[in-house]
């Protein structure tokens, strides 16, 4: 068991789904060879399929104990990376207009804003997500290489890339696909909690960089710290699929009230837009007593109560938001 | 004649934290050994001069086992490949050995070489093609050190007094040398070594040249057949040789 544990807390309320999170990730961590169909970080429309596609239905995980088998997702399932023919049309002449090449069919984030109905309603949202940095890692267990540990000092779950074979049994426990195997290495890699950034003080690079203000960074275990209070204090935010067993460190602000047209403040217990069933699907039966709870503290605003959650949801500056201790580090040193 | 021990792995066994298993010490029984036979022809020649190199050295049939399931996730594998013929050659000062075995699917692929410069310099970087393909595989074992001890190195990787070097081929990355004292040790030492492979009428044929063995030396062979996803300790081994 870590010392400490690094945690996200995500307010799905306010995500806009612009994924400057999943380009400030990719900019910084996997622009390199064999990583182009990477997304360590990934904004997906839900319902939908999901990156890879239907990663929530294959399999990994834990049940009773024991590692759930699943496939491999395929390149399919992700997307190749495509490029552009830039050079023919800029500088060779082309009068043909620029295509991407191979001919996309599928890739991240396919059905963006698609969403589904409910009765004559669309309804959608974002999920935004990252790894997951598990308390019982399933991948960590699956690899025979023990090339994957949980860091001490702060839970960060990262793969030794000197260990590493590529035998990609930890994608398949993963119950989040959130490991990719680059063929050009032959080895797997995964989002790494930007822990060289939090060991300098400065909290993630895709929640620096998300224009909704929508992350919460800091350590589970420190009172002090926003995540602490969303999750423990006022149990506002819940893990992805808490039922894989894996016990997630990144949790989320379920979204809770979107209006129905014409019936604009009734909950979403009382005249859904999203059907419940679809939230509880993800987050699990607990989400219903989370909306309550949010829409108690909600209420108690509306009627001129002071309300620390909600102040603290508005997230209005980087303090508020991120509790980085990179002391942390340091002192192990 | 050196005495050896190799484990006899119990296949219906669920997992391998469980097994292992029965040591056989004493002499190897009769077609557990290896002849070397003495060749003019270069090493270079062995590796790249076909067949016909090799019409004058005698081959060896030897049993394929396949490992028991090793992690509570994998489905039993199918005995897809129970032999292998080996041949060995002693030329000047090398060892040169070839793997031969049925395998009806040819699991390769060219990978895109990657470029000396720095990716931040390119535009275009290399880009993984698949991430869910297995290649074929094979690979010679046998002791780093020799030994005066009356058991050599375990099979599964050799273990921490007896460490074993690797001679591990892949049909689509480059021949790499590896060392292990154990299972889950195997670590690679950057270093490559010259191996030459063909695919012909569903039959591999790898060869590997390898340093100066003593008579003596006991030596393991494994195969890895890319469509059973194998990799890793999921594959096909022989139990020890021993070179004549």
């Amino acid at each position: 068991m870590s010392k400490h544990q690094y945690a996200m807390v995500m307010d799905l309320n306010k995500c806009l789904g612009c994924q400057t999170c999943t380009i400030a990730c990719k900019k910084l961590w996997t622009d390199r060879d064999g990583t182009g169909y990477m997304y360590w970080n990934n904004v997906e429309t839900r319902p939908g399929l999901g990156y890879p596609r239907q990663w929530d239905r294959i399999g990994g995980g834990w049940k009773d104990g024991m590692l759930q088998p699943s496939p491999l997702p395929t390149m399919e399932d992700y997307g190749y990376p495509w490029e552009y023919n830039y050079e023919q049309r800029l500088y060779e002449g082309s009068r043909k207009p620029v295509m991407p090449s191979p001919a996309p069919t599928s890739g991240v984030n396919w059905d963006e804003d698609v969403g589904s109905m409910n009765g004559d309603e669309n309804y959608f949202f974002y999920v935004p997500r990252i790894c997951n940095h598990c308390t019982y890692p399933a991948c960590l267990e699956a690899c025979p290489r023990k090339a994957i540990y949980k860091r001490e000092e702060d839970g960060i779950v990262v793969i030794d890339q000197d260990r590493c074979q590529g035998y990609r049994y930890c994608i398949k426990a993963c119950p989040y696909k959130k490991i990719y195997f680059n063929e050009v290495t032959g080895r797997s890699e995964k989002c790494i909690f930007c822990y060289p950034r939090l060991e300098k003080g400065m909290v993630n690079a895709c929640a620096a960089q998300c224009p909704g203000r929508l992350r919460f960074v800091g350590l589970l275990d420190d009172p002090d710290s926003p995540v602490h209070k969303l999750v423990l204090k006022y149990r506002i935010a819940l893990p992805l699929f808490p039922e894989k067993g894996t016990q997630p460190n990144v949790f989320y602000v379920p979204p809770f009230n979107p209006p129905k047209r014409e019936t604009y403040g009734k909950s979403i217990l009382e005249d859904p837009r999203l059907p419940l069933d679809y939230l509880i699907y993800l987050f699990g039966p607990d989400v219903k007593d989370v909306i309550v709870r949010l829409e108690a503290e909600l209420s108690r605003a509306q009627n001129g109560g002071p309300s620390e959650l909600l102040q603290l949801l508005i997230g209005r500056d980087a303090q508020t938001r991120y509790h980085v201790r990179p002391q942390l580090v340091q002192i192990q040193g | 004649m050196r005495t050896f021990r190799f484990f006899i792995l119990a296949l219906a066994l669920p997992s391998l934290g469980a097994s292992v298993v029965a040591q056989t010490p004493a002499t190897p029984a009769p077609g557990q050994s290896l002849r070397a036979a003495a060749s003019g022809a270069t090493s270079d020649s062995l590796l790249n001069g076909g067949p016909a190199a090799w019409v004058q050295i005698p081959a060896k049939r030897v049993s394929l086992n396949r490992t028991p399931p090793l992690y509570e996730t994998d489905e039993p594998a199918a005995q897809e490949i129970s032999t292998a013929e080996v041949r060995i050659a002693r030329t000047a000062g090398k060892l040169v050995v070839q793997l031969s075995w049925r395998d009806v699917t040819q699991d390769t692929a060219t990978l895109k070489q990657v470029p000396n410069t720095p990716p931040e310099t390119r535009f275009r970087k290399v880009q993984t093609e698949a991430d869910d393909r297995f290649f074929d595989a094979a690979a010679v074992m046998f002791p780093a050190k020799s030994s005066s001890d009356a058991l050599g190195p375990s099979l599964q990787m050799g273990d921490a007094d007896h460490p074993v070097e690797i001679y591990y081929w892949n049909a689509a990355r480059v021949a790499m040398l590896m060392q292990a004292q154990g299972r889950g040790t195997t670590r690679r030492t950057g270093q490559s070594f010259p191996a030459a492979a063909a695919y012909q009428n569903g039959q591999w044929t790898v060869t590997f040249e390898l340093p100066e063995l003593s008579a003596g030396t006991p030596m393991a062979f494994a195969v890895w057949n890319g469509s059973q996803e194998d990799r890793d300790g999921r594959k096909y081994f022989s139990v020890w040789q021993v070179l004549e």
